[in-house]
């Protein structure tokens, strides 16, 4: 692999928000950093500090702690005291609610981070012809004099989307840009955003709550919980080889059966893990260690069932199904094992009825072994959610 | 290395002394000046309770006190009772035209009210006025019934004219109240009656209770009529005090001074009151914020009645001085409509005027100093609204109270305050036009605020950041972004600030000269000259130039903002 570049570099941010008595820590330590050219999502459940770590990159809010760095030149530094302001950062932003302003026309709107320049200052012909090639890769072409509030939602951010990269930043920075969309119209935007940013070719940061868009969109993630960063990964990484609970059960769905590890395994044996339900085959996350409480993680998809007892294979319990529903393209089941409920997804052909008993294989590589202690306040409601 | 937050923070700054130096300077030359015992700048002055003594031990002082508690008493009730009465019927009742009561109470501001005292003179005076006169024909009295050179008829001329503030404020309750409290009232099983007086009155009663302070404290500051009515009728009263005894020679200037900081610690008391209860959120909750469906009482024959009394209430306060003004302009001399008078009409009164030739000096300061001190306030506030409402700067919240400061300062008062002011520092802008455009927009200032805060509260914040991320700095953003999208507040408070100013009266009397004349004062004079015909042609001309320029304003700032 080529050596890469790093565009944006956080290294331990801080952010408090009131004061005294009402302080809350919003930003526990944050560290990441972000590859150039790369569409790079922050993800997690709402409130979880995703934002805030955004408009520290754009220099919005002021962090309390850490350092910032774009495109190696510190824009935020607590020890230095360097605090380079919003309008100074090398930044495209496109908000939640796209803030286009309402008073100017689309030409206005996207022209404007041309006409404020001062250093170099623009000519107005060079001003209209950025505008209009912009304008032109964002799918807007021959609506420069359309008033603001004339606008489509869809319109209006494919606006917010042409200010913010006229001026060719940096970095994009991208607040939930698809929760103001219709469904319909979110899924088209997921493509032609990810589109775009590769024809641009700008590093961008996009925050969502939303893991399928998540999933579907983004070079890289990383998974924030409770204002501190969980892991980082690919989608692919991400889905199928969590490193801990919390990934498992945010991305998409997962069964979680408790246990020990009496086995590590290594090299291409698999690791060894006993639960009430027996001992199961699993893959070990990095860091586990023999003898510590854990939990395996298996998606719905990656268990097979079975009519007959099937011969000679590992991982395999006897359940019962409780519910079936025919989704068009499979079974979604509930099949219970002993007291455990195991969420199953089958292939619409093997059909199947409550009260019928079946036989589980879980297919010992996709059986991820995980630390059992997860993030601290971590809410019970969001697992098998 | 943090310019955005330096800039910020010089703006802060700025902004603070800029607004100290209107508000706090004055204040605290009023109360030096009250414990010194000769006007500042003459040698051998010391400090003194002089002044206070002479006040406090005269009878007059309590008869003053007197006086000023039963007009403003008076207003208060007679302004709370008429508000309240047209607020509720529009409000919470089907009266027919009810649509039509707002606009008949915007009418009346902008009559200047030393136009309506000098009409309801006019109207209500034993031996000249028209209502009298007319009542007495019908009637075959052998006196006058009415006489407005009396306690009463103080109260009515204030009252009528104040009372369209209380209807705002009070549809503005009424409104804003939930109705489902009511009907959870009636479907418990209480009768209406029941209902209004044990949940309607108390969920309102916090909202009269501050009308009523703000109405007494109008009162309180009223010059026009004490100074019109009040003056001849013997009745004096705190503000014709303070102005006499400036105008009396030699003017007494440490008396003036304790009289206005009594004055000022009643009023300053009455709009702390006022303070507590609506607390700061409310100050600037927008009316129609909530839309709750008000529960509409159906009054059955009875609303003929209710709708036929708002218009009574519309013709004293609007059609009947509109009328008598206008008559009494195109007359060679006054009197009474009559056949006769109606054959001599002329326009000579208006010729007059604009021959006069301090007329022109008039229209032209009063004219400069509306836009400016309009233009000024509007800015000013704009700025300072941004920063008590849309930064986290520290000092922002003393930035707004001391903005708010002059609420609580009578016209009269601080232009005692500012003699003060001017005739110490040694800023030669006494007696010119320059001091009464600071005056004005100290006086304003709180208007503005209110206008420009309530205004950028509806802004969302993005937008402000949308202009910084895309490499605005402070100043580009205000400018292009803030203040285009603040236009429809902010053209709603130009226009109210610059009718306040053109019909300022109790500040401009006191530090005006000839070259700084105003048309208030101008019709002040003439009033004083017994030039009846004159102010009346006078007044007519200050009413259009009010109308033509809140027209224009709203012509030009749905042109350059965003429309409403
Ligand atoms: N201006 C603010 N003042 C106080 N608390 C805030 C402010 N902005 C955000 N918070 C709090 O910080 C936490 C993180 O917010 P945010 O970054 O907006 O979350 P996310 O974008 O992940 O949903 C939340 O608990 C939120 O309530
Ligand atoms: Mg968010």
């Amino acid at each position: 692999m080529a050596e890469k570049r790093f565009m944006v570099q956080i290294e331990f941010l801080e952010k408090y928000f009131g004061e005294d008595k009402d302080r809350v820590h919003v930003l526990k330590g944050i560290s990441l950093d972000i590859p150039e050219g790369s569409l790079y999502t922050f993800l997690g459940p709402s409130g979880c500090g995703k934002t805030t770590t955004l408009r520290c990159v754009a220099g919005l809010e002021r962090p309390e702690g850490g350092k910032i760095s774009i495109d190696g030149r510190p824009v935020f530094a607590s020890g230095e005291r360097v605090y380079i302001p919003t309008n100074k950062r090398p930044i495209g932003m496109v908000f939640q609610s796209y803030a286009i302003w309402p008073h100017m026309t689309v030409f206005e709107n996207v022209a404007y981070p041309l006409t404020i320049q001062r250093r170099p200052r623009r000519s107005k012909s060079e001003i209209r012809q950025k505008v209009e090639e912009v304008l032109k890769v964002v799918g807007l072409h021959g609506l420069e004099d359309r008033p603001a509030p004339k606008l489509s939602g869809g319109q209006q951010q494919r606006v917010a989307f042409a200010r913010a990269l006229v001026n060719e930043p940096k970095v994009m920075l991208l607040d939930e840009p698809l929760s103001n969309l219709d469904a319909k119209l979110r899924e088209q935007m997921r493509f032609e955003i990810k589109a775009l940013q590769r024809r641009v070719n700008i590093t961008t940061i996009y925050v969502t709550h939303d893991q399928a868009e998540a999933l579907a969109i983004s070079d890289q993630i990383a998974v924030m919980h409770a204002g501190k960063l969980i892991e980082v990964g690919t989608a692919h990484q991400l889905y199928s080889r969590p490193k801990r609970k919390f990934t498992a059960t945010f991305l998409g769905l997962t069964n979680l059966i408790e246990g020990k590890v009496v086995e590590l395994g290594g090299d291409s044996r698999p690791g060894q893990m006993e639960t009430k339900k027996g001992i199961f085959s699993f893959v070990p996350a990095t860091g586990l260690t023999k003898g510590e409480t854990a939990v395996l993680s298996i998606r719905p998809e990656h268990i097979q069932v079975h009519k007959q007892q099937p011969q000679g294979l590992e991982n395999v319990v006897e359940g019962t199904v409780k519910e079936a529903v025919f989704m068009g393209d499979a079974y979604h089941c509930q099949i219970a094992v002993g007291d455990l409920l195991l969420r199953v997804h089958t292939h619409p052909f093997l059909s199947m009825s409550p009260g019928e008993k079946v036989y589980l294989h879980l297919d010992p590589q996709s059986c991820n072994g995980l630390p059992a202690e997860d993030v601290e306040g971590m809410d019970e409601s969001m697992l098998g959610a | 290395m943090s310019r955005f937050f330096n800039s910020q923070i010089l703006i802060l700054i700025g902004c603070s002394l800029f607004v100290f130096y209107l508000a706090g300077v004055p204040l605290v030359m009023l109360l030096y000046g009250s414990v010194r015992s000769a006007p500042i700048g003459e040698p051998g002055a010391t400090y003194t309770i002089q002044n206070y003594i002479k006040a406090y031990f005269d009878r007059e002082f309590y008869l003053l006190f007197w006086n000023s508690l039963k007009f403003a008493v008076g207003n208060c009730i007679v302004s709370f009772l008429i508000g309240t009465y047209l607020a509720w019927i529009s409000e919470r009742t089907n009266t027919p035209f009810k649509k039509l009561f707002l606009v008949m109470a915007l009418i009346p501001f902008i009559i200047p009210g030393i136009l309506s005292t000098i009409a309801w003179i006019l109207l209500l005076s034993p031996k000249i006025g028209l209502i009298n006169l007319v009542v007495k024909g019908l009637l075959r009295l052998e006196a006058a019934p009415f006489n407005v050179y009396s306690m009463g008829g103080m109260i009515w001329a204030e009252a009528i004219h104040l009372y369209p503030l209380v209807f705002l404020l009070m549809s503005a309750a009424f409104r804003n109240m939930d109705t489902s409290l009511e009907e959870a009232s009636l479907s418990a099983g209480s009768s209406t009656f029941v209902t209004f007086r044990r949940i309607t009155l108390p969920l309102m009663r916090p909202a009269m209770f501050s009308v009523l302070l703000i109405m007494f404290v109008r009162g309180m500051e009223a010059f026009e009529v004490p100074a019109l009515i009040g003056v001849p009728a013997k009745i004096s009263v705190f503000t014709t005090k303070i102005f006499l005894a400036i105008h009396q020679f030699p003017s007494d200037f440490g008396l003036a001074g304790s009289y206005a900081v009594t004055l000022l610690a009643i009023s300053t008391t009455g709009v702390l009151i006022y303070g507590r209860i609506t607390r700061r959120e409310e100050r600037y909750a927008t009316v129609t914020g909530k839309g709750y469906r008000p529960r509409v009482i159906d009054l059955g024959p009875w609303k003929y009645l209710t709708c036929a009394s708002a218009f009574v209430i519309f013709a004293l306060a609007v059609v009947f001085p509109v009328f008598i003004l206008l008559w009494s302009s195109f007359i060679p001399y006054y009197g009474v409509p009559s056949a006769e008078l109606v054959g001599k009409m002329t326009i000579a009164n208006y010729t007059y005027i604009m021959n006069y030739p301090l007329a022109l000096t008039a229209f032209k300061n009063s004219f400069y100093l509306s836009v400016g001190s309009a233009t000024l306030v509007m800015l000013l506030t704009s700025v300072i609204a941004w920063i008590t409402v849309k930064s986290k700067l520290p000092g922002r919240v003393f930035l707004d109270n001391v903005t708010f400061i002059p609420i609580a300062m009578p016209g009269i008062v601080l232009g005692v305050s500012l003699i003060w002011v001017y005739l110490t520092l040694p800023i030669p802008i006494y007696g010119t036009i320059w001091v009464l455009l600071l005056a004005y927009i100290t006086k304003f200032m709180p208007y503005g605020i209110r206008a420009a805060s309530a205004s950028m509260i509806q802004i969302n914040k993005e937008l402000e950041e949308a202009s910084l991320a895309s490499g605005g700095t402070w100043f580009q953003t205000f400018w292009k972004v803030i203040l285009p999208l603040l236009m429809p507040g902010f053209v709603a408070g130009w226009i109210y600030v610059s009718i306040i100013s053109l019909r300022e009266l109790s500040t401009s009397i006191l530090l005006y000269s000839y070259n700084s004349t105003v048309l208030s004062i101008m019709a002040f004079d003439l009033w004083e000259g017994g030039q009846y015909t004159y102010v009346c042609a006078l007044g007519v001309l200050m009413v259009l130039l009010l109308v033509a320029m809140a027209f224009v304003a709203r012509k030009l700032g749905a042109r350059i903002g965003i429309a409403e």
